[in-house]
């Protein structure tokens, strides 16, 4: 015990760091959604609440907000379908090859959104490689114009995200004793059963903590849809940038980000609730 | 027959994965005026004009500038935190570890916005000082993974033998778990320079007047002008992330860093 206090010390730069400017900030953001409006400004003095009710009454913030959840979801569940193949074939593999493939699915975290997404513009301009492929194939008779749809953000976004889905099934997996499987096999279940009665189950906390991770980030993704996106497209995250760097109205601006994180933040807790009964039934 | 498909599928997911980053390289290399996949001719004239561009040299140096800095502060915050760590309870520490890890959870874009208001009340808006502070808060869950993973390696019996052997704390620590927890370091430095170098949203709202980043440049550049400059500028990211990854693999194994 004697030892064990001045270790604890050590921890207190970072806490203080993090409370100073990371806990802090978000009350401050809370805080300056209720600042009343000025002219010239980006803020005045007083408080109000007609932010909130602009924001939640407004059809175009409105709408824009709903967009944002419903791509959220799809990019997640889109993230989830090519994540579950790589985490699994990620745990059948052995030595130098589970480091390779392994490489190959870390090193795009390691890249800046902006240069992955730059790499999209690339491969799916009207002259670019996916359009030749697909004409060279005879799918396509013209070259498909992609860029600034939503299909070509979602597309970038599950692009992002997929690493961040992929870590925590493959860690989920790596935990899961391969003698459960054996004796599952053994048992007389196919490899079917096995992988949706045994292996999935076990899986679980890694698929819901990968889910509510990518719908969290990829909610708030601001540069995907600002570079790729176009104008003509509304997401959340471009509309309250807009506001605060474009129009310089502070408050408003923290009242849409509050009211976004608070969406987000509800969907999430009702999936965990809903996801954690399932999981106990398929125990039980 | 399944097999042969389900090989295909996961190749081709794989190819998803590594076709963007495959582009940028490949446009950053042609010898010819237009950026295009695949590459008219190969050259490094682009990287030559990348260079010679005011804009982009200014922005790369203050893009290196404010990365090493990151490097230094969080990997000194995070080995001093992961100490800390190792010292709770487990209960206590995956607490511990999740409060370090928050802004990694949370939205950069939230993180930024709150930011920017704060930095204001504090004075420090719009300044070099308030960007630094952004990208510290940002990186710093990297670089303390890392370091937490890394210092995992370590077997506490070590330490208690040097200990019972009469060298005191600080000497405990600096000629036993120093040495051992190096390469969590190097692994959780290179995270954090890599994550500065690239941070996008933070730089956008807090960059001080007239000092654009690296990202930032690249942005402005591919929404007016689109020749191979910027492919070029985008490669120095992938390389740097490519020499990242054989760094960690070298020194922890990707498995620990991750």
């Amino acid at each position: 015990m004697r030892r064990a206090l001045p270790r604890l010390l050590l921890g207190l730069p970072a806490l203080a760091m993090l409370t100073l400017f990371f806990v802090l900030p978000y009350v401050e953001m809370v805080a300056m959604s209720f600042r009343a409006p000025a002219a010239g400004q980006p803020f005045g003095a007083g408080y109000t609440v007609m932010h909130y009710t602009r924001a939640l009454g407004d059809p175009i913030y409105f709408g824009a907000l709903i967009r944002s959840l419903i791509t959220g979801a799809v990019i997640t569940a889109l993230c989830l379908l090519i994540s579950l193949p790589l985490a699994l074939h990620l745990a059948r593999l052995k030595g130098r090859w589970h480091v390779v493939f392994y490489a190959c699915i870390v090193s795009p975290l390691l890249i800046g959104v902006l240069v992955r997404n730059f790499g999209w513009m690339l491969v799916v301009t009207v002259d670019g490689p996916m359009n030749r492929w697909l004409l060279a194939a005879g799918l396509i008779e013209r070259p498909l114009r992609v860029l600034f749809t939503q299909g070509i953000v979602v597309m970038a976004l599950v692009h992002v995200f997929t690493p961040f889905m992929v870590l925590p099934i493959a860690t989920a997996l790596r935990n899961i004793n391969p003698a459960l499987r054996d004796a599952s096999t053994s048992l007389g279940a196919g490899r079917f059963e096995t992988f949706w009665r045994v292996t999935l189950p076990l899986a679980f906390p890694g698929i819901q903590a990968g889910v509510v991770l990518v719908f969290v980030l990829s909610v708030a993704a601001f540069v995907t849809p600002a570079l790729l996106g176009g104008q003509g497209i509304a997401y959340m995250p471009s509309v309250v940038v807009r506001e605060l760097i474009g129009s310089f109205a502070w408050p408003f601006g923290a009242a849409l980000a509050v009211v976004m994180a608070i969406s987000t933040l509800a969907i999430v807790t009702i999936f965990t609730l809903l996801t954690q009964r399932l999981a106990e039934r398929t125990r039980a | 027959m399944i097999r042969a498909l389900g090989a295909i599928g996961l190749g081709l997911i794989y190819a998803f994965l590594l076709l963007p980053l495959v582009a940028v390289v490949a446009a950053s290399l042609t010898a010819g005026e237009l950026m295009r996949v695949p590459p008219q001719g190969l050259s490094l004239r682009w990287f030559i004009r990348f260079l010679e561009s005011e804009t982009f040299r200014e922005a790369l140096i203050l893009s290196l500038r404010v990365a090493a800095t990151t490097v230094v502060v969080t990997v000194t915050l995070a080995m001093l935190a992961a100490l800390c760590h190792r010292a709770l309870s487990r209960k206590l520490g995956a607490a511990f570890r999740v409060a370090m890890t928050l802004p990694l959870l949370l939205p950069e874009l939230l993180t930024a916005i709150g930011l920017l208001f704060f930095l204001n009340s504090l004075g420090l808006g719009k300044s070099l000082t308030g960007l630094q502070i952004g990208h510290v808060v940002i990186a710093f869950p990297f670089a303390f993974l890392a370091i937490v993973a890394a210092l995992e390696q370590v077997d506490p019996a070590l330490e208690e033998a040097s200990c019972s052997l009469g060298a005191g704390g600080l000497e405990t620590f600096r000629r036993v778990v120093l040495p051992l927890a190096k390469p969590g370091m190097l692994t959780g430095g290179l995270f954090a320079f890599i994550v500065s170098f690239d941070m996008f949203t933070i730089s956008l709202l807090l960059k001080p007047i007239g000092g654009n980043t690296l990202p930032l440049a690249l942005f402005d550049f591919l929404t007016y002008d689109f020749d191979p400059t910027a492919a070029a500028a985008a490669t120095l990211s992938v390389i740097f992330a490519l020499l990242g990854v054989l760094v960690i693999e070298r020194a922890v194994g990707l498995r620990q860093a991750f």
